[in-house]
């Protein structure tokens, strides 16, 4: 059962309460949030350990922030969406771009394999390709079409304006297409 | 690019990013842990009353009583101040008849020494309540 499964309470709320010294408030937004911060930092940096390592050091600006967090001037989830964003972008820039012959290969056996073997492999090789694309491409990506956030949010989240991420998103999905392109077939996919 | 291509290409890929939201990574119970053992640690401290702060809208005697217990350190610390009270008076009213006593010997019995009597007659006091030094 997730941490935060009985807690409809806002994340401003559990973070005032955190402010206040609740330690069931930051059980409650661990719980809600540390998935979020992990999620984004793998699909950004596809690498476990540095995944976590960004997640925990969001969470603790989190909570270092927390007293003098000031309600309803930003989204919490906004707030960490930048923060991690921000700390996987940093990652990114010290160590060199990941080939994507290193990503992991679908297995063989395509007709034979069921359903969730296909769509696992779809999703290992799309990670794979996000990781051939520049690092504000992306970002963009992952934020619209794998966390499904609204334009506007995204522009927030970047610091840039929205056409800038329309732009960013349509150029990262044309370069993700050019790297999936080839491998439709083995990835369950007709010709077309 | 015909429109069409344009369409298969983002129904591709609206394929893949299906799978990949499926399979969204989740965190591990040992960075879970790790994260609370961070929330606990820079955990702002409840706010409580102040020691020596009154009670809101304590008008009454029980209220300034309350205060004034907590100001001199509770009811140990007025035990303490009302020792030293019966104390102070003790010597203030009885002791001076002999100050040998309080001096522990250092001045021998002839060495002469200016004494100023503050309180005349307490000698006969001491007396008429039968106290010997």
């Amino acid at each position: 059962m997730a941490l935060d499964a009985q807690d409809d309470r806002s994340d401003d709320t559990l973070l005032a309460l955190y402010g206040q010294g609740d330690r069931a408030a930051a059980r409650a937004l661990a719980g809600r949030l540390t998935p979020l911060a992990f999620r984004v930092a793998q699909r950004m940096l596809r690498d476990p350990a540095e995944a976590e390592d960004v997640a925990q050091e969001a969470m603790l600006r989190l909570w270092r922030a927390a007293p003098g967090w000031q309600a309803g001037t930003a989204k919490v989830s906004t707030w960490l969406y930048r923060v991690v964003v921000n700390l996987s972008t940093d990652r990114l820039r010290r160590r060199r771009s990941v080939p994507l012959e290193a990503a992991p290969e679908p297995e063989d056996g395509r007709p034979g394999a069921d359903e969730g073997l296909v769509e696992a492999d779809r999703a290992a090789a799309l990670e794979a390709a996000l990781q051939t694309l520049p690092e504000r491409q992306r970002e963009a990506v992952v934020l619209r079409h794998l966390e499904g956030l609204a334009n506007p949010e995204i522009a927030e989240i970047m610091g840039v304006g929205v056409e800038a991420v329309e732009s960013l998103t349509a150029r990262g999905k044309r370069g993700l297409m050019q790297v999936l392109a080839g491998r439709r077939a083995e990835l369950g996919y007709g010709d077309g | 690019m015909a429109m069409a291509d344009l369409d298969r290409d983002d129904e591709l890929l609206e394929g893949f990013f299906r799978a990949a939201r499926e399979a969204r990574p989740a965190p591990s119970g040992a960075l879970m842990a790790r994260i609370l053992a961070d929330a606990e640690a820079g955990m702002p401290r409840p706010p409580g009353p102040h020691p020596l702060a009154r009670p809101a809208g304590g008008g009454g005697d029980g209220g300034v009583l309350s205060w004034l217990g907590a100001a001199f350190g509770g009811w140990r610390g007025i035990g303490g101040l009302a020792t030293a009270t019966v104390a102070g008076l003790w010597l203030g009213y009885a002791g001076l008849a002999d100050t040998s006593l309080l001096t522990g010997g250092l001045w021998s019995a002839g060495e002469a020494a200016a004494t100023v009597e503050l309180m005349p007659g307490v000698e006969v006091f001491a007396l008429a309540t039968g106290w010997e030094g």
